[in-house]
C-alpha cells in the first residue's frame, strides 16, 4: 500500500502537515501569471505520493519520507514525527537514494566461476539454483556440528529476530558479532562493572560537565545514537549551558564544540582517568553514600586480592525443577556497629567505606581502601607524564568534576526524589585499544566516585533501565580448558569474549596454539565485509582462504565477496520490509518499520524474503517460523510453521499484537509514539530498590579470579595481565616497536561514512574520495613531508615483528598531536567503480590479537608507525 | 511580498554537509557543482588551533555584482529578494562568475545530464526510471518560476550555460524552506522574511549581533551569520572538496 496525497488528507494529515500542503501541482508558478499551456498540462498530471520509510545505512534507522512522483522515487527526506531525527537526515541518509539506483548493484545471484583468493568471475544464475547451492551446504553439515563448521557473520543488519536470532537457532550456526569499528571492549567494561549494556554517554537533557573521551565528539555520534541524534541532543546541552572537555589526540572530531582540549598521547587514557580518580579522592569528592550502599567499595579484599567470604547454604531449583541445596560464598563488609565481619546483606548492617582490619586473624581492608592505596601514587604530575599534559589541568578537570557533580543535592523528577550529579563521561570507539576495557573501567569508576552512574545529569550508558545478561556471569568469569570454538569462547587466553571475526581469523590459522576444536567450513555473511572493516587486512584474508563455500549476502559486490564467495545472493537496498526498530531517542520512545518505497530493483529480494526461501529449501523453515513467533512474540496470531508466509503479513501480524490496526499503520504514519521515557524506566536510582538491589562492582573482583585461573591453565602473561581488580597502568604492547616506529597511528570515522553502503554513494564519494593521512604539519615538514604528498605509512607489530606498509597522502591538520597521525576508517574498497584508486583501508596496518587487544578478544586501532616520502 | 534571507547559527553548525548533499538531490545539480558548500576550517598552530565551519550557499545579495554585469539580463533580482537566473537567457559569458566576491556560480562546462552521479543510461535502471538523469531527477525543477515566470529551478538543464543556488525557488513558491534549510540536522539554519520584523530570521538577528561575509564590498548580502564569528585571514581549509580547494 502506498500514501497518495489524496490518503494523506483524508486522514487528517498526521504526516506532518507541512509537508504536505500545495503540493499537488509541483512546479505551478506562484504568481498564477501561468507558462506555456502544455507544460502546466505535462505538471498537472505530476501525481505525487510520500511513503514513510527508514534509513538503511546507519545504526539509527532514522525516519525518512520518500517522494515518489508518477511511480518514480525522487528524494529522500526527514520524517519529522521520528523522534531521533526529527524530520533531518544526515548526508548519507540524503544520498543513499543515489545507492539505491546504483547501477553497479549486484543485479541477479551470482555463481563464481574462477577460484578464490583473486578478483571474481562469475555467472548469473537463478534464484533457486543459488539458494540450492546454499541450503546444500547447510545440508551436508550434520545439525549436531553445525555450531562447529557453519558460522554466520552478520554486519550492520537491522531485524535481529529474523537474523540474529530466528537463523541463527534454525541453523544450529554460529553467530559473530559486526562489531567492525564498533566498542566491544567500552561494552564488556560497562556490563563487567555496572551490568549496563552500553559503553559512556551523558543524561544529555541534565548534564553541566562533560568529558569528550575519544573522537566520536561532534564526529560520527557514539555510544547508543549516532548521527543525527547525538548531535541534537549535544547541542542543545550546550545551549543550556554544558560545558565540554575534549579528551583526545586530535581536536577534529569535536571541532568548535570543545571548550577546551587535552591533547593526550595515545593509549594513555587510563592513566588519565587514575589520576582524576586521586584528585577526587584527596579534595573528598567522594559520594560515600553511593558507594557503601550501592556498590562494592564496601566489600573485604585479602591480602591475595580476593574477597573474604563466608559460605551460605541456599535452596535453589535445578533444572529438573526440584529443590536442591547449594553453598554460595557471600561478600563480606566491616560492620562499624558490631565492630566485625558480617554478610554484605546482613539486617541493619552498616559497613564501613574506609578501613583496614584483621577478622578472624585474617587481614583485610575495604576495597576503597585498596583504591586509595592504588590511585595514591597516581597524581596528575605522574599522569602528565605518561599521557604528555599539564599536571595543571589534569587537576584543574579533576577539581571542575568534583565541582560540577554536587555530590548530595537531589531533584524530583516525575515525583521522584532522586540524586543530581550532572557530570559525565562520553566515550565510545576510543576504547578499541589493548588497556581500551580497563580504560574504560577507570572512567567509569571516576564516575562512581562522584556517585554519577544512573543519577539524573550523570553517567548514563544504556537508554533505558535495564539490567544486561553479562551482569551475572561477569561475577564469575568462566575460564575453560581447550579446545574452545572458533572465536575461543570462555578460553584461557580471552575469556571475557566479543566473537569477532579478527581473533576468530588468528584461531583459525594457528589452531593448536589457541586450542581450536574445529576449522569452520562454510560461512553466510550477511552485509559484512569483514575483508575490508576488519583488521588485520592480511590476517582475516588469510584465514577466509580456509572456508570450504562461502554464501555472501549483500546488495552490492563486497570485496569479501570478490575475493571469496562461491555465491552472491543480491539484497534489496531501502526497498523491503525490515525491522521492527527501536526509534528511541533514550528520553523519547518509539518503533517503527521499513516499509518498502518501492519494489526491490533489479533481480534483488528483501533480506527476509531471502531467508525464508533459504530456510525452507534447507528443511528448516518450521524452526525459523517458531522462533520468529517467539521473537515477535506473535502470541495471539503467530505464524504457521508448514507455510512460507509473505513479509508484509509476518509485520501485519505483529502490528495487530502491538494493538495496532496492522502493518498499514507504519506504512502511513511511519513512527509508533510511544511517548517520553519516564524517570522510573530511565533512572538506575529510580527502581526500587536502586539498581534492583545490584551492588556495582566498583571492585572488579572476578577479573583477579579470572586471571588466576587463567595462570592456572598456562595461558602466558600477555593474555592474563590487564585482568586486574583495578585499572593497572602498564605500557602498551605496542610501544615495544623499535624507536624508528616514532608515530602513533589512530583512526576515526568520518561524517559522510558509515558502512561500506555509504562508501558507494557516489555524492559522499566526491565529499570525501580518498584515503588521506591526517598530520601535524611540523611532523610532517620534520620528515620532509608537504601537504598533500605521497608518504609510506609502516606499521609494526611489537610482538611478531611483522609489519604492514600502505601508500596514502599526507593532510596537514593543526589539530594533531605531533606524534600522531590519523586514518579514517571506511577506505580501501575497489569493487565499486566509484570506489577505485581510493587508497587504503587503515585495517591494514592495526594488528589484531593477543597484545593488541587484551580482555575482550576483539580489535585495536592503535599501532606504532613510521612514515616517510613515497 | 515577502523578502527572504538566510540565518545560519554557526554555534549549532558541525560542519556535516548534509546541507550540500540535500542540495544536489533536490536540485540534481551535476557532478563537482556545489551551490552550497560548507567549509571546514582550520586556524591558529597547534596546540592553539581551531576548527570552525561556515556553510556557504549564494548570498542572494540585494545589490548583487552579478546583476550588474549580465549583457542579457540572465541574471536578476525577484521581488523575494532571490537573485534568479534564467539559463533560457544565459549566454555563458561567465561574468557573472567573475564578478561575484563569494565563488558561488558554477558553469555547466559539460552537459550536466551526463556528469550526473547515477549511471542514468543503465538499461536495467531505465526500465524502472524511464530514462530519468539522474534516475531520481526532480519534475519540479522543469517549471517556470518568479516574478519572469522564467526556467530558474535547478541545475540539470544545459551546457554552457552558468547555474547556482537559487534559493530553492520551486520549493519557496509552495511555502517550504529551502532543501538545505529544511534538512539541517543541527537546526542551524534558517529562512525567512527578512522585511518582516516578526519573522524567524528577524527576530534572531534581532536577538544576536550577526555578520555577512565581504561586508566591506558592499554587496548587502541577504545570508547572513549568528554565532561563530567571520573566518580569519588565517583560516586555512581543510577536508575541502575538489574542485573547491
Amino acid at each position: 500500500m502506498r500514501v497518495s496525497r489524496r490518503t494523506v488528507l483524508k486522514g487528517g494529515g498526521v504526516l506532518g502537515a507541512g509537508l504536505f500542503v500545495t503540493r499537488f501541482l509541483p512546479g505551478m508558478p506562484g504568481g498564477g501569471s501561468g507558462g506555456p499551456a502544455e507544460e502546466l498540462a505535462e505538471l498537472a498530471q505530476l501525481n505525487e505520493e510520500f511513503v514513510p520509510t527508514t534509513c538503511w545505512i546507519g545504526k539509527q534507522d532514522c525516519g525518512i519520507i520518500a517522494r515518489k512522483v508518477n511511480g518514480r522515487l525522487v528524494k529522500l527526506e526527514g520524517n519529522p514525527e521520528h523522534p531521533r531525527n526529527r524530520g533531518r537526515l544526515c548526508p548519507k541518509g540524503q544520498g543513499q537514494i543515489q545507492a539505491i539506483y546504483d547501477p553497479n548493484r549486484v543485479k541477479t545471484p551470482l555463481v563464481r566461476t574462477n577460484e578464490k583468493g583473486v578478483t571474481g568471475t562469475w555467472r548469473q544464475a537463478t534464484w533457486d539454483e543459488a539458494l540450492t547451492m546454499v541450503a546444500d551446504k547447510i545440508k551436508e553439515i550434520p545439525e549436531d556440528d553445525r555450531k562447529k563448521y557453519l558460522l554466520w557473520q552478520k554486519g550492520r543488519s537491522k531485524a535481529g529476530d529474523f537474523y540474529d536470532d530466528a537463523f541463527v537457532k534454525a541453523s544450529g550456526a554460529t553467530k559473530m558479532g559486526h562489531g567492525a569499528y564498533c566498542s566491544d571492549a567500552g561494552y564488556r567494561a560497562m556490563e563487567l562493572t555496572t551490568g549496563l549494556h552500553g559503553v559512556l554517554h551523558p543524561d544529555f537533557r541534565h548534564t553541566r560537565y562533560l568529558l569528550s573521551y575519544g573522537w566520536d565528539g561532534m564526529n560520527g555520534g557514539g555510544n547508543k545514537t549516532c548521527q543525527i541524534t547525538w548531535h541534537q541532543q549535544l547541542i542543545e546541552a550546550r545551549e543550556r549551558g554544558l560545558k565540554m572537555v575534549h579528551i583526545d589526540p586530535s581536536r577534529r572530531s569535536a571541532g568548535p564544540f570543545a571548550d577546551e582540549w587535552l591533547p593526550i598521547k595515545p593509549g594513555t587514557d587510563m592513566a588519565f582517568f587514575l589520576a582524576l580518580a586521586n584528585v577526587l579522592i584527596e579534595n573528598e569528592y567522594v559520594d560515600t553514600e553511593y558507594l557503601t550502599k550501592h556498590s562494592n567499595a564496601v566489600s573485604l579484599v585479602k591480602a591475595d586480592g580476593t574477597f573474604l567470604t563466608e559460605t551460605r547454604t541456599v535452596t535453589i531449583e535445578n533444572d529438573d525443577g526440584e529443590e536442591e541445596e547449594e553453598e554460595v560464598q557471600i561478600e563480606q563488609v566491616w560492620d562499624a556497629a558490631s565492630g566485625g565481619a558480617v554478610a554484605i546483606d546482613a539486617d541493619r548492617v552498616q559497613p564501613a567505606l574506609e578501613g583496614s582490619y584483621t577478622a578472624g586473624g585474617v587481614s583485610v581492608k575495604t576495597a576503597f581502601e585498596v583504591f586509595k592505596e592504588h590511585v595514591a601514587s597516581a597524581t596528575p604530575e605522574w599522569a602528565a607524564d605518561i599521557c604528555d599534559l599539564k599536571a595543571e589541568d589534569i587537576r584543574t578537570v579533576a577539581m571542575e568534576m568534583g565541582e560540577a557533580a554536587m555530590i548530595g543535592s537531589t531533584i524530583v523528577m516525575d515525583g521522584i526524589t532522586l540524586p543530581y550529579r550532572p557530570v559525565g563521561i562520553m566515550g565510545y570507539h576510543v576504547t578499541q585499544q589493548e588497556l581500551g576495557f580497563q580504560a574504560c573501567r577507570a572512567a567509569a569508576l571516576v564516575m562512581m566516585l562522584l556517585g554519577t552512574i544512573e543519577a539524573v545529569g550523570g553517567q548514563r550508558t544504556d537508554y533505558t533501565w535495564k539490567v544486561y545478561k553479562n551482569w551475572e556471569p561477569f561475577g564469575d568469569i568462566s575460564v575453560k580448558d581447550g579446545p574452545y570454538n572458533m572465536y575461543l569462547k570462555g578460553s584461557k587466553f580471552f575469556p571475557i569474549n566479543s566473537a569477532n571475526p579478527s581473533i576468530a581469523a588468528h584461531a583459525m590459522l594457528d589452531p593448536d596454539k589457541y586450542e581450536l576444536e574445529a576449522v569452520p567450513k562454510v560461512m553466510i555473511i550477511h552485509m559484512a565485509n569483514p575483508v575490508i572493516s576488519f583488521p588485520n587486512q592480511k590476517t582475516i584474508m588469510d584465514s577466509y582462504e580456509l572456508f570450504e563455500f562461502i554464501a555472501v549476502i549483500d546488495p552490492w559486490l563486497s570485496e569479501t565477496a570478490d575475493l571469496f564467495a562461491d555465491v552472491v545472493l543480491p539484497a534489496a537496498t531501502i526497498e523491503k520490509y525490515e525491522g521492527p526498530m527501536s526509534a528511541n531517542t533514550q528520553y523519547v520512545d518509539a518503533k517503527t518499520l521499513r516499509v518498502p518505497p518501492m519494489d526491490p530493483l533489479f533481480d534483488s529480494r528483501g533480506d527476509i524474503d531471502i531467508y525464508l526461501d533459504l530456510c525452507e529449501k534447507a528443511g528448516i523453515l518450521d524452526k525459523y517460523l517458531d522462533v520468529v513467533n517467539s521473537e515477535l512474540k506473535l502470541e495471539d496470531n503467530p505464524l504457521p510453521l508448514t507455510e512460507r508466509p509473505e513479509v508484509r503479513d509476518i509485520f501485519d501480524r505483529w502490528a495487530k499484537q502491538q494493538g495496532l490496526e496492522g502493518v498499514e499503520f507504519f506504512e502511513q504514519q511511519g513512527v509508533w509514539q510511544k511517548g517520553d521515557v519516564p524517570a522510573s524506566k530511565f533512572y538506575g536510582y529510580a527502581q526500587d530498590p536502586p539498581f534492583d538491589g545490584n551492588r556495582h562492582r566498583f571492585y572488579g573482583e572476578s577479573l583477579l579470579r579470572a586471571q588466576n585461573d587463567m595462570k592456572e591453565l598456562g595461558a602466558g602473561e600477555i593474555f592474563w595481565r590487564l585482568y586486574t581488580p583495578y585499572p593497572t597502568w602498564m605500557t602498551a604492547t605496542l610501544e615495544g616497536s623499535p624507536p624508528e616506529y616514532d608515530l602513533y597511528l589512530i583512526s576515526r570515522k568520518l561524517i559522510e561514512f558509515k558502512q561500506a553502503r555509504s562508501t558507494f554513494i557516489p555524492v559522499l564519494n566526491e565529499l570525501a574520495p580518498k584515503q588521506f593521512m591526517e598530520m601535524n604539519p611540523q611532523a610532517a615538514k620534520d620528515r620532509g613531508l608537504d601537504d598533500g604528498d605521497e608518504a609510506w605509512v609502516e606499521s609494526q607489530n611489537a610482538l611478531t615483528g611483522e609489519t604492514r606498509t600502505v601508500k596514502t597522502n599526507v593532510s596537514y591538520l593543526e589539530t594533531i598531536r605531533p606524534d600522531t597521525v590519523c586514518l579514517p576508517h571506511h577506505y580501501g574498497f575497489f569493487t565499486n567503480p566509484i570506489t577505485k584508486d581510493q587508497g587504503p583501508t587503515s585495517n591494514t596496518l592495526f594488528f589484531s590479537g593477543e597484545g593488541y587487544v587484551t580482555n575482550t578478544a576483539d580489535q585495536s586501532f592503535h599501532v606504532k608507525v613510521k612514515v616517510y616520502r613515497a | 511580498m515577502p523578502k527572504y534571507g538566510m540565518v545560519i547559527d554557526l554555534d549549532k553548525c558541525y560542519g556535516c554537509r548534509a546541507c550540500m548533499v540535500a542540495c544536489k538531490i533536490e536540485n540534481n545539480t551535476p557532478e563537482g557543482h556545489f551551490w552550497m558548500y560548507t567549509f571546514r576550517l582550520e586556524e591558529g598552530e597547534y596546540p592553539n588551533a581551531k576548527t570552525t565551519f561556515l556553510p556557504r550557499p549564494c548570498m542572494h545579495c540585494e545589490d548583487a555584482p552579478c546583476v550588474r554585469v549580465c549583457p542579457v539580463e540572465a541574471r536578476y533580482k525577484e521581488d523575494t529578494g532571490q537573485t534568479s537566473m534564467d539559463w533560457d537567457k544565459c549566454i555563458g559569458c561567465r561574468y557573472c562568475e567573475i564578478a561575484c566576491p563569494y565563488g558561488v556560480n558554477y558553469f555547466n562546462w559539460e552537459d550536466p545530464k551526463k556528469i550526473q552521479y547515477v549511471d542514468g543510461g543503465d538499461p536495467d535502471l531505465q526500465a524502472v526510471t524511464e530514462g530519468a538523469r539522474p534516475p531520481y531527477a526532480n519534475p519540479d525543477l522543469d517549471g517556470r518560476y518568479g516574478e519572469k515566470n522564467a526556467h530558474v529551478a535547478g541545475g540539470n538543464h544545459l551546457k554552457s550555460v552558468v547555474g547556482k543556488c537559487t534559493f530553492c525557488i520551486h520549493r519557496t513558491e509552495k511555502g517550504l524552506d529551502p532543501a538545505c534549510v529544511a534538512n539541517c540536522p543541527a537546526f542551524a539554519m534558517h529562512f525567512g522574511d527578512l522585511d518582516d520584523p516578526e519573522s524567524n530570521v528577524s527576530q534572531l538577528l534581532q536577538e544576536q549581533v550577526g555578520f555577512r561575509l565581504l561586508e566591506e564590498t558592499n554587496t548587502n548580502p541577504r545570508v547572513h551569520y549568528i554565532g561563530g564569528s567571520p573566518p580569519s585571514t588565517d583560516a586555512h581549509q581543510i577536508e575541502a572538496v575538489k574542485g573547491k580547494e
